[in-house]
């Protein structure tokens, strides 16, 4: 330890001396790990997928012992407390140098003074993108904030076996959705076809993006908040008829009862995003190769749209004394052909980037979808469809009335409540913005 | 010696005053003067760097904003700002808060009552003659504080709810009523059981401790005037744990107060809890969910006082009624 | 003397000051039973083991029967729920287990002796300010420690300790509980003519408190060091907001992240569920320990000394 913590001293000294150009070159000569102990840059990066530990590994040994630029990964617990905590130690000018931050909460870090505008630092990225992704992360402006890691495209999973044992259709509008719903309840009142979720606000708003929806938009120094548009209360209005009238359930998704639902065939459809497969593989084990996907039902026959649930990016805060360092590695992690592969393999994310949604560690079909040999090339056809989507400095205060009007609403099976729910999210998102000072359109 | 040692210094502390009567007779010069200060020293430091100072700091928060600029983005755009007392007055004009106090008032009668009484109950019954097995069932009673919250949702979604839960499974098969635990006023009983679970032992064993320091000689005294050992638990033991009592009513007021992990265990698994269900479920959401630790800061004050209040107004009362015994 | 000796010997958990070996392991006497008491005790452990018997059952599950087999049955796969866990990162779990035995283990032990000298001093010595002392310790308690975490968080950054060990231990040593309870336990514990011969003898005060005040507050102080020790392995929100290393993380906090990987992640819920129970399995180690403790007549330990 000593020994090393001299040796750095001593490398450090030297390339004071002779420049950071020549200590890379003495250092490539030396064993590995010394060398990458003794780089002149090394990052941290706040990431909650697994395995981005050995992804960092793999750039710490190529291409960043190369640029000189070491990374270490600290692996965090994803959440709405996990925003608190980053922009936290950013107060304190503790922020690590990169951060993987959801989609929706960019423009608060953003807001929070936390992320770096790295628009120079990953120019020529953008084409990577699918145009609905990077939008995201640029919040609709000129400026890039992040970049894309991962999405989540919304799509539409069912039990094959059960649905021709009841005889229903794959829907491919919301109609016919809702008929399929009602007709499973009549051939067998057990069964539902699915649950509406007051617990998962993501999901829902990506079913209002498909929609056409646009929560948060700018005009000029104004914000404009539209979650109560039309489009989302066509949303609203669909789910809480179906609940109304009891052709889904209305409880929770994520609780072991609704694992069992699906493992036990009681619960036969899934509206979910691209990573569904890793959440039945371990919610529903028995029902592995029973299931299909297809795509999201749409809102008028001939239309071909989707939304996104979950999906993260890459940020460099503005505590990082090394933005373009850790541009870089940004850069590698989310367009390097190899980086890619690593995150779909070792994190088992589903990757931003184009050109890495088919084949690479894509090829093959998930192994819970082995009946769907061509899962991933249909999603990524689905993926291309994905609209764009407006996320606000203040998501999070609509995502908790979400879950608090809508799960009043969801209980008292009322479909009038589900409109006066989409009415609660608008104004308290409104309330806080204008509390905390932004302009807000009326 | 000893002998005469347990019986005087006994008698002083039934009444639970042992420490006054005394250091005063000969105050030996400055190092005892000194000494308690020096004792207490440490704690005081520590009070003052990590309560003291982060609830100051928290104070400063409640009186101040951020203010945001146009579209809020880029550097600068975002400033704090003082504020004054807006904070205060926006959490008390809020019913969310008040609805949350008035559920967790119901939840307390439900809960303070039942903990205490079972953990006195079970103290007294491990601390009884010829009773078995006391240390499998003192240990049995203690684990539930020792799980960890982090399962504390499945495990309790396992037990409560229907399709999954071996009880509703024994219910159904004995061809039983079946009710919704996770809903109106079961939903209380859900949230105190599992309080209840979790705190029996903890405030068993304090009154347990307290109950094995009363010297046996004492109930001997009693056993030979021909008390029964009821009597002795209702008349001696009872009385003579009461500080500790005191402690765990203390305590048990406060925590009631502040519930948070029962009603944040079950949100995830039912519509019926909201994310403000209690007053410090709602702090709680502002600080890490919202990220207005402004408003967060200023309502966990008005928590603090509410607190303060009712507890130490506790404390008094209790305090007052073992003085007029002492003075009996 | 003697009779009484005799008499006590009765009662079973507490025998007199130099009577038998003072634990409640000691033979108990041949006599009836008391059912009732035995009976009300039973019923509560059963009460409270049950939700642990779940525990238990799931931890012995393979991923694919969690879900699907009866909830208190028992699984097949405990052996590979283990060699899992113990395989995740390299055995990072183990670092975790670690890591809380230390901050449980010494933020214990020093809350203890912080509790104990503090309630000590406000049990025996009648000082000016002692009530007042008393109670605005107390009153620390009243704010919700939730909102502590982020002001404590910005000081200790000021002083550069966060993401360091000593940035979870520090918080934690003072417990206004554990002072409480210590000054409860002193002045049950520690007569004053004890002290004051202790005086007589020409001590000096703090070695009155190791030598005599200490030994006699033996039993609470255990109590004391078990609740902490609990509480602190049990802590999640400090650790949480102050750490970012996950090498540094209490166990808690790193099942935590095993179950929030984004939600596009499956939780990984076998893992977490053994990793549960197998951090039980310390405390009940301590608890064992412990309550060998409360068995001394808090009384005896002034004789002896």
């Amino acid at each position: 330890m000593q020994f090393t913590m001299r040796r750095r001293l001593v490398a450090t000294s030297i390339a004071v001396a002779l420049g950071a150009t020549t200590l890379a070159a003495c250092s490539s000569d030396s064993d590995g790990k010394d060398a990458a102990d003794s780089g002149p840059v090394s990052l941290t990066y706040w990431a909650w997928a697994p395995g981005m530990d050995k992804v960092a590994a793999i750039w710490n040994k190529g291409p960043g012992k190369e640029a000189g630029i070491q990374v270490t990964v600290k692996k965090q617990a994803s959440g709405d407390e996990l925003v608190t905590k980053i922009i936290t130690a950013a107060k304190a000018k503790k922020a690590p140098d990169l951060v993987q931050a959801e989609y929706q909460a960019i423009p608060t870090l953003v807001s929070n003074d936390v992320l770096a505008d790295i628009t120079d630092e990953v120019k020529g990225t953008k084409d990577k993108f699918a145009p609905g992704i990077w939008q995201q992360v640029t919040l609709g402006t000129d400026s890039a904030y992040a970049l894309p890691q991962d999405s989540g495209p919304l799509m539409f999973y069912y039990r094959e076996d059960l649905f021709k044992k009841y005889e229903l259709t794959v829907p491919t509008t919301w109609d016919e959705f809702a008929e399929t719903a009602r007709k499973l309840k009549k051939e067998d009142s057990s069964k539902a076809l699915t649950t509406f979720s007051a617990n998962d606000s993501g999901q829902f708003a990506g079913l209002a993006q498909q929609a056409g929806a646009k929560w948060w938009t700018t005009e000029g120094q104004k914000w404009k908040v539209s979650i109560d548009d039309a489009a989302t209360k066509k949303v609203a209005d669909f789910w809480g008829g179906l609940v109304e009238e009891g052709a889904i359930d209305n409880q929770p998704m994520y609780t072991p009862a609704w694992n069992k639902a699906l493992n036990t065939g009681k619960q036969i459809a899934w509206v979910s995003a691209v990573w569904a497969p890793g959440v039945l593989t371990t919610g529903a084990p028995d029902t592995a190769g029973k299931w299909a996907m297809a795509p999201l039902p749409q809102w008028s026959k001939g239309e071909n749209a989707t939304g996104s649930w979950g999906g993260s990016s890459t940020g460099i805060t503005n505590d990082s004394q090394h933005k373009e360092a850790a541009a870089k590695f940004a850069t590698w992690l989310n367009t390097d052909e190899e980086a890619l592969a690593a995150m779909v393999k070792e994190g088992g994310i589903y990757p931003a980037a184009t050109a890495a949604q088919t084949g690479g560690a894509l090829s093959k079909a998930p192994d819970f979808f082995s009946n769907q040999p061509d899962f991933y090339t249909k999603a990524a056809e689905i993926a291309k469809t994905t609209a764009p989507s407006a996320w606000g400095p203040n998501v999070n205060v609509a995502y908790t009335t979400f879950k608090d009007a809508f799960g009043k609403a969801a209980k008292a099976k009322s479909k009038a409540q589900f409109e006066s729910a989409l009415t609660a999210m608008q104004d308290d998102t409104v309330t806080d913005m204008k509390k905390q000072g932004f302009e807000v359109a009326e | 010696m000893s002998g005469t040692t347990m019986n005087t210094g006994k008698a002083a502390h039934g009444s639970g005053r042992a420490p006054r009567a005394r250091s005063r007779t000969r105050a030996t010069g400055g190092s005892v003067r000194r000494a308690p200060y020096a004792f207490l020293f440490p704690a005081v430091v520590l009070f003052l760097l990590f309560f003291v100072l982060p609830i100051g700091y928290a104070v400063y928060l409640s009186l101040r904003k951020v203010e945001v600029k146009g579209l809020g983005l880029g550097s600068g755009a975002r400033s704090e700002v003082w504020t004054g007392l807006s904070n205060y007055t926006a959490a008390l004009s809020d019913s969310e808060l008040v609805n949350g106090a008035l559920r967790v008032l119901g939840y307390g009668a439900i809960v303070v009552p039942v903990m205490l009484g079972s953990a006195l109950l079970f103290a007294l019954m491990l601390d009884t003659e010829r009773v078995r097995l006391t240390s499998f069932t003192r240990l049995a009673i203690f684990l539930p504080y020792a799980i960890p919250g982090v399962i504390a949702a499945l495990l309790w979604g396992f037990l409560y709810l229907p399709s999954v839960s071996p009880f509703y499974f024994l219910l159904d098969k004995a061809g039983l009523p079946q009710p919704d635990l996770l809903d109106g006023g079961p939903l209380f009983i859900a949230l105190s059981n599992i309080a209840i679970w979790g705190g029996t032992g903890f405030n068993m064993i304090v009154i347990y401790t307290s109950l094995r320091s009363i010297p046996v000689e004492v109930y001997e005294a009693a056993k030979l005037d021909g008390c029964s050992p009821l009597q002795i638990a209702l008349r001696i033991k009872i009385p003579m744990v009461a500080p500790s009592l005191v402690l765990t009513f203390f305590f048990s007021i406060i925590a009631t107060l502040q519930v948070f992990a029962e009603p944040t265990t079950l949100r995830p698994l039912t519509n019926s809890v909201s994310t403000t269900w209690s007053p410090l479920m709602k702090v709680y959401q502002d600080a890490f969910g919202n990220n207005d630790i402004y408003s967060a800061a200023a309502q966990a004050v008005i928590i603090a006082v509410a607190t303060l209040v009712l507890s130490f107004g506790f404390l008094r009362v209790a305090n007052a009624r073992s003085k007029q015994e002492e003075a009996r | 003397m003697s009779s009484l000796a005799a008499q006590n010997s009765a009662r079973e958990a507490a025998p007199a000051a130099g009577a038998a070996p003072g634990t409640t392991q000691g033979p108990p006497p041949r006599r009836r039973v008391a059912f009732v008491p035995t009976l009300v005790l039973l019923l509560g452990a059963v009460y409270c083991l049950l939700p642990v018997a779940w525990v238990v059952m799931a931890a012995t599950k393979s991923g694919k029967e969690l879900f699907s087999t009866l909830t208190l049955l028992p699984g097949t796969g405990f052996a590979d729920n283990l060699a899992d866990l113990t395989a995740y990162r390299d055995g990072i779990y183990w670092q975790w287990m670690g890591n809380s035995a230390l901050y449980a283990g010494l933020g214990a032990l020093l809350s203890t002796a912080v509790s104990a000298v503090s309630g000590y001093a406000l049990a025996v010595y009648r000082f000016r300010g002692r009530e007042t002392v008393f109670n605005i310790l107390l009153a620390g308690v009243l704010m919700p420690p939730v909102i502590l975490a982020i002001p404590q968080y910005l000081l200790l950054a000021k002083a550069d300790l966060t993401d360091s060990y000593a940035s979870v231990l520090l918080p934690l040593v003072l417990s206004p509980y554990g002072v409480y309870l210590g000054r409860i336990y002193a002045t049950a514990a520690v007569p004053a003519d004890v002290v004051e011969a202790g005086r007589m003898d020409g001590a000096g005060e703090w070695r009155i408190f190791a030598r005599i005040g200490l030994p006699m507050m033996v039993p609470g102080l255990v109590t004391i060091f078990l609740f902490q020790f609990v509480a602190i392995w049990n802590n999640f929100l400090l650790p949480y907001i102050m750490l970012s290393d996950d090498e540094k993380f209490p166990m808690t906090l790193g099942l935590f992240t095993l179950l929030a990987q984004g939600n596009s992640q499956p939780a990984l819920y076998t893992l977490v569920i053994t990793g549960s129970l197998l951090a039980i399995v310390p405390l009940i180690a301590l608890f064992l320990v412990i309550q060998r403790f409360w068995s001394l007549d808090l009384l005896s330990g002034a004789v002896k000394s």
